[in-house]
């Protein structure tokens, strides 16, 4: 399992209905990327952090792992913002304004992230996959996905014991070892999806399979003060970046 | 490499979730009308998504001696055909960014658009036009994988540039920026992916012949005697 996933298991809120978690950590995403940067995408930082560390109980060390992913690619797209291409200084120049745009860019997408850090470090797929039926999303579209999702997991397990046994048996010792190991670990991952496919087909058609796949979803009801105190939250959010815009230089 | 979450205005957001959309409906029609025809087939495409996935988990050498993931596209297109492609790359996409925190839900029209429509479509494309012209099945599947990952990076370059234009020289300057960062660095990547893909295609004549005429990569010939013989075609 992969570690969001497994944190989301033993979440606090795993057993609230995806909604009241969506309505939350998604509503502080559209509010990180619809507010002005500065104070908005700030204040909602700010909040994903209190929430997540807080009532939400997702351990710092995990947020951190997960949380420098997507940090790596903003600063990287970041810096390029810290120059202009032509111009009167020369073909390559600082610009102007670029450490506001760049400081403001990062603002946004670190505070827009941890929204939805905080909607997947709470919500479980499983929990959330089948639910999407109910949303609009075609049935089978939604089947093909819980297989996708439950047999990743086992291929990402069959990829690792296939890559210690490669290791010692020295097949990443040199560069044409390395590149015989990944085509035979790329090969191997399509021989056993297809082949865990057939078998679990073979399964299926047994008890009486008729196209679509029946999963237990652990009940849960979407709850009307928690949405409504996301709401009041996320209004508030929105005020306060108006009032402050005007009040900060 | 996804574009992250928040990293483009709402407006660009919304705008390539819309030029996104018909392709990703087209692909869940597709899908659709697949899995009520044949309810099997669920089980096959369940596999196809989990080994898209799993694919772009792999760390690929490059050839400037740092690593990266392939996009798994042009092998996906190949194997499975760009309509499906759009519906298995955006179940990708969202596992990504909810499991990985690789892409965002924001950005997911704009990763759709790059990884799992125009990657796939323009690897597929000259797959198959290499293979009309009888061009051996290696090379064009080179060319396929290859094509399709810089086609990726090449889209998102321009993605990047429409969103965060250069002030002095605009769109073009911009498209320059983000191109010599992420699309000229991505060429040996590309080089790699298309490489590895030989090699991966390679193993799966030899070793699964069955399922690559299932999937219509190989083409099952009779022969005047009693056996059957795979060769492979261009579809």
């Amino acid at each position: 399992m992969l570690p969001i996933d497994a944190a989301a298991h033993s979440s606090r809120w795993r057993r609230r209905h995806p909604v009241d978690k969506a309505v939350l950590g998604l509503g502080l995403t559209v509010l990180a990327i619809s507010l002005p940067p500065w104070p908005g995408a700030a204040l909602v930082l700010l909040t994903s952090l209190v929430v997540l560390l807080g009532p939400a109980g997702v351990p710092g060390r995990r947020l951190w792992r997960a949380y420098r992913v997507p940090l790596g690619f903003c600063v990287t797209g970041a810096a390029t913002l810290l120059v202009q291409v032509g111009g009167p200084e020369g073909f390559v120049s600082l610009a102007e304004d670029g450490p506001l745009r760049a400081g403001e860019l990062l603002l946004r997408t670190s505070a827009a992230s941890l929204g939805v850090l905080l909607f997947a470090f709470t919500t479980p797929m499983s929990d959330l996959l089948p639910r999407l039926v109910k949303a609009g999303v075609p049935a089978p579209v939604v089947d093909v996905a819980l297989v996708t999702y439950r047999m990743s997991f086992l291929l990402l397990d069959s990829m690792r014991r296939i890559r210690e046994a490669q290791a010692a048996r020295l097949g990443h010792t040199d560069r044409a070892a390395e590149w015989r190991s990944l085509a035979g670990l790329g090969a191997t991952a399509f021989v056993r999806a297809f082949d865990r496919a057939t078998r679990l087909q073979a399964g299926l058609a047994g008890r009486g399979y008729d196209g679509t796949l029946r999963v237990l979803v652990p009940e849960a009801r979407v709850s009307v003060p928690f949405t409504a105190a996301s709401c009041a939250l996320l209004a508030t959010l929105a005020a306060l970046t108006l009032v402050l815009e005007r009040a900060l230089p | 490499m996804h574009i992250a979450e928040g990293f483009l205005p709402p407006a660009h957001a919304v705008a390539w979730g819309v030029a996104s959309a018909p392709f990703v409906v087209h692909g869940v029609r597709s899908l659709t009308r697949e899995v009520r025809e044949h309810p099997e087939s669920t089980l096959l495409l369940g596999a196809s998504g989990a080994f898209t996935f799993v694919l772009s988990a792999l760390k690929l050498p490059s050839v400037t001696g740092s690593c990266s993931h392939p996009t798994g596209t042009g092998l996906g297109a190949i194997l499975f055909r760009p309509p499906i492609m759009a519906v298995l790359g955006t179940i990708t996409l969202l596992f990504q960014a909810l499991l990985l925190a690789h892409g965002g839900l924001t950005t997911l029209g704009a990763n759709v658009f790059s990884m799992a429509i125009v990657g796939p479509w323009a690897g597929y494309a000259i797959y198959k036009l290499l293979r009309r012209y009888d061009v051996p099945l290696m090379v064009a599947v080179f060319f396929g994988a290859f094509l399709a990952d810089l086609s990726t990076y090449c889209v998102t370059s321009v993605q990047l540039a429409l969103a965060f234009p250069d002030p002095s020289s605009g769109f073009l300057g911009a498209l320059g920026k983000f191109g010599s960062i992420f699309a000229v660095t991505q060429i040996p990547l590309a080089v790699s992916e298309g490489l590895l893909t030989v090699l991966v295609m390679r193993l799966l004549v030899q070793s699964s012949k069955g399922e690559l005429t299932r999937l219509g990569v190989l083409l099952a010939k009779k022969r005047s005697g009693t056996g059957t013989e795979t060769e492979a075609v261009a579809r």
